[in-house]
């Protein structure tokens, strides 16, 4: 059976067997544990205490509970991932086996944050590097040892780039004289207007 | 298959008998507790001082009890043998007796230590990856370049790496292709053969 938040594929055995677990555990408390579960993909805090005060009266072990985080976890990320709308997900989950109440508790929860998970995928999203920031500086060459009377201006800049593969911040600086200046100028303008016609 | 023992082995072992069975049950869990976590002069020197021996002998007691263990414990010898290859050392049939239950208590544990020592290779973590089309670049406008960038994390004695790859789709198609024959290959009846003879 393809399943659209499975992305179009087989759902995987344990999400089958963990079902059943969810069904053990009342609606309104699955909602409340669904709002924590989508706290931890968001990047906040989860606060694993709520989680088992709320899972303590359908008795489940502590395997039982991280089970039960790891499937509402899997379920809303990959529901996410392939941009499955609520009802969709709803249906889908019951054609699993999960009651009508615990199912539409669920993507309630998950409609409201839908966007923000999206976003969120996106921020991480495989990057190399990220440019942090651009210093410039712009100095007049009076004169040096080669020559008595240069009179010439210089530009330097110094690029911040996050380094994402081994991490840190590395300053890279950069002099250029200003026609270089000029030609780099006018062919990161091109790019610029190329990437406007994309958005 | 019978454990040779050197002559300073023997030695080494040589004053158990005149320490007593209770010196000898405090030695093994020293031995043992050498085999976990290393050297503790401090426990020898606790233990010397108990048992009234000098610390040197206790040492050296201790190092060739952990030499016995190991050396019975990686060639998996039966009891027979274990127990021949301590007649050599004209124990008591009583230290004999001892010596044999410290083995085979502590048997199971001994190899799934030892079994961590075998050196690994970097083995697979996780697989970020990403998929990107080229529009343009400074020297050529109107492109359709796709590619594929993956970044593979891997893990090798607790030090975890990155490793970052790009490739075009065909190169990954033709990479999943391998992949796939190679997990075919263990569906050949030489491979199901060999499988069989192992459990």
């Amino acid at each position: 059976m393809r399943f659209r938040f499975c992305g179009d594929l087989d759902c995987p055995d344990w999400v089958l067997a963990e079902i059943s677990t969810l069904a053990k555990i009342s609606s309104v408390k699955l909602k409340l544990i669904c709002a924590q579960v989508l706290r931890d993909l968001l990047g906040e805090a989860i606060e694993y205490e709520k989680i088992l005060k709320l899972t303590s009266d359908a008795k489940l072990e502590s395997g039982d509970v991280k089970a039960t985080i790891a499937v509402l976890s899997f379920i809303l990320s990959s529901a996410a991932k392939h941009n499955v709308d609520s009802e969709s997900l709803s249906s889908e989950l019951q054609q699993l086996g999960l009651p009508k109440e615990h199912a539409s508790g669920l993507c309630r929860s998950y409609e409201e944050k839908q966007s923000s998970l999206q976003d969120r995928l996106k921020a991480c999203s495989l990057r190399l590097s990220r440019l942090g920031s651009v210093c410039w500086r712009v100095d007049y060459i009076l004169s040096s040892s080669e020559l008595q009377d240069v009179n010439e201006p210089l530009v330097h800049l110094t690029f911040n780039v996050q380094d994402r593969v081994r991490g840190g911040t590395a300053a890279v600086p950069v002099t250029l004289s200003a026609d270089k200046f000029r030609v780099l100028l006018s062919e990161l303008k091109q790019a610029q207007a190329l990437m406007n016609t994309l958005l | 298959m019978l454990l040779v023992l050197s002559e300073e082995q023997k030695a080494h072992l040589g004053f158990l008998p005149r320490a007593g069975g209770a010196a000898v049950g405090e030695l093994g869990r020293l031995a043992v507790e050498l085999l976990r976590r290393g050297a503790a002069p401090r426990a020898c020197e606790a233990a010397a001082r108990k048992l009234n021996i000098d610390v040197d002998t206790v040492q050296h007691g201790v190092e060739g009890l952990s030499y016995l263990l190991t050396e019975s414990s990686k060639l998996m010898i039966s009891e027979i043998d274990f127990q021949e290859s301590i007649q050599v050392l004209g124990f008591s049939d009583e230290l004999n007796q001892l010596l044999l239950q410290l083995y085979l208590d502590n048997r199971k544990e001994i190899r799934s230590i030892l079994s961590e020592l075998a050196p690994k290779l970097p083995s697979y973590h996780s697989l970020e990856w990403r998929l990107d089309v080229q529009l343009a670049s400074r020297s050529l406008r109107q492109q359709i370049k796709p590619a594929v960038t993956l970044k593979l994390h891997l893990n090798q004695n607790e030090d975890q790496t990155a490793q970052v790859l790009q490739t075009d789709p065909s190169t990954l198609l033709h990479l999943i292709q391998q992949l796939e024959q190679a997990l075919g290959e263990m569906k050949t009846n030489h491979c199901r053969r060999i499988v069989r003879n192992m459990k």
